[in-house]
């Protein structure tokens, strides 16, 4: 079972730090710029990157036939979903 | 927005997430009243930054920590099922209260960290003997030569913290770290390093359930929030470094007095 989490660590640090690393990024730029383009698309992929965490999570977890945690991810997930939900329809 | 302010915000973001990091509590809790007090930011516009800065350094720290494999993947996920809830309520339940009436919340809160601070006590929590099945939730940790193994006792307490933690986050800015570290290592049996790792992996799914609400809202003033985010990225990887040195109990009682100061003075603005 370890092996399969860590194989699962593994592809949530690389989504993590990709989605770091491209926010990061936009942001530098758009500071530097002074426009508001990168910055909002910086911001809006950082606070996607933790959404983005939870899907991997839910995924892997479905892949290694657990279930309950499967369940447990997909919960947040949705809660994370109705947030976002709540955010564009308002 | 000018260039020295956005110097100045890098800076405040630096400072508060060197601070945070270091005593192990987040930036957010010098975050919020340094934007508010010193600059004027609006509290929400100060709270959906240090929401936006909160994401970027859990990830950070996360990248670091589940390389270390002190995360509890299982646990933070299970626990997530309350921050988020707590977060979504909270973030929704912001937009209801008055300035005046979160800027007493944020006082009290405060207040109520820098007790806790002062009575923080250091037990470990682990089993010795590596025989001993930690369960679904508990797991193992290896510690120089030394593997140790704990099992998680009285959940629902762990997920009652988790909820106001969450709470916390959505209303506050804050991480909810304070909350949920000591909780898991005092009554849950949560190795400390393995609380502290694991409840800054949730952090940033806490605060990602009510940042949307915050950014829909208009709160999300982006030159402020990125700067902040960027200045605490480095902020609080140095803070992180310094406060496993910096152990010093002296410390902690006088930031706990800081934390009192700083609550009073938030409190103030109430009035």
């Amino acid at each position: 079972m370890t092996g399969r989490v860590e194989q699962l660590e593994g592809v949530i640090e690389k989504a993590l730090v990709v989605g770091l690393a491209l926010s990061t990024g936009l942001l530098l730029v758009g500071l530097i710029l002074g426009a508001a383009g990168p910055l909002r698309w910086g911001i809006v992929l950082l606070m996607l990157t933790p959404v983005a965490r939870v899907a991997v999570v839910t995924v892997g977890l479905a892949l290694e036939r657990d279930w309950t945690f499967t369940l447990v991810s997909s919960f947040v997930l949705a809660v994370l979903a109705s947030g976002i939900w709540m955010a564009v329809h308002r | 927005m000018p260039a020295h302010h956005v110097l100045i915000y890098l800076f405040t973001g630096a400072a508060a997430g060197l601070v945070g990091a270091m005593l192990g509590i987040g930036g957010g809790v010098f975050l919020v009243p340094l934007l508010t007090l010193l600059f004027h930011v609006p509290i929400r516009a100060a709270v959906a930054a240090s929401l936006i800065s909160v994401i970027a350094t859990a990830t950070a720290s996360s990248t670091v920590n589940l390389d270390r494999g002190l995360v509890n993947m299982r646990l933070a996920m299970a626990l997530e099922v309350a921050t988020s809830v707590g977060g979504l309520g909270g973030g929704l339940a912001a937009s209801l209260l008055s300035t005046q009436q979160l800027f007493l919340l944020f006082g009290g809160t405060l207040a109520v960290m820098g007790a806790l601070m002062m009575m923080r006590s250091g037990r470990r929590n682990v089993i010795a003997d590596t025989s001993v099945d930690p369960g679904r939730l508990g797991g193992r940790l290896q510690e120089g030569d030394t593997a140790y193994v704990y099992r998680v006792r009285r959940m629902p307490l762990a997920l009652g913290a988790s909820l106001v933690a969450g709470a916390v986050s959505g209303l506050l800015g804050l991480g909810g770290g304070i909350v949920k570290v000591p909780v898991l290592n005092t009554f849950c049996g949560v190795p400390i390093r393995v609380a502290a790792a694991t409840s800054a992996f949730m952090i940033g799914v806490t605060a990602a359930a009510s940042v949307f609400i915050y950014f829909a809202r208009g709160d999300v003033v982006l030159p402020i929030a990125a700067a902040v985010a960027l200045g605490a990225l480095p902020g609080s990887i140095a803070g992180a470094r310094l406060g496993q040195r910096v152990e010093a109990r002296a410390l902690k009682i006088f930031m706990a007095a800081v934390l009192l100061l700083v609550g009073g003075r938030m409190a103030l603005e109430a009035l």
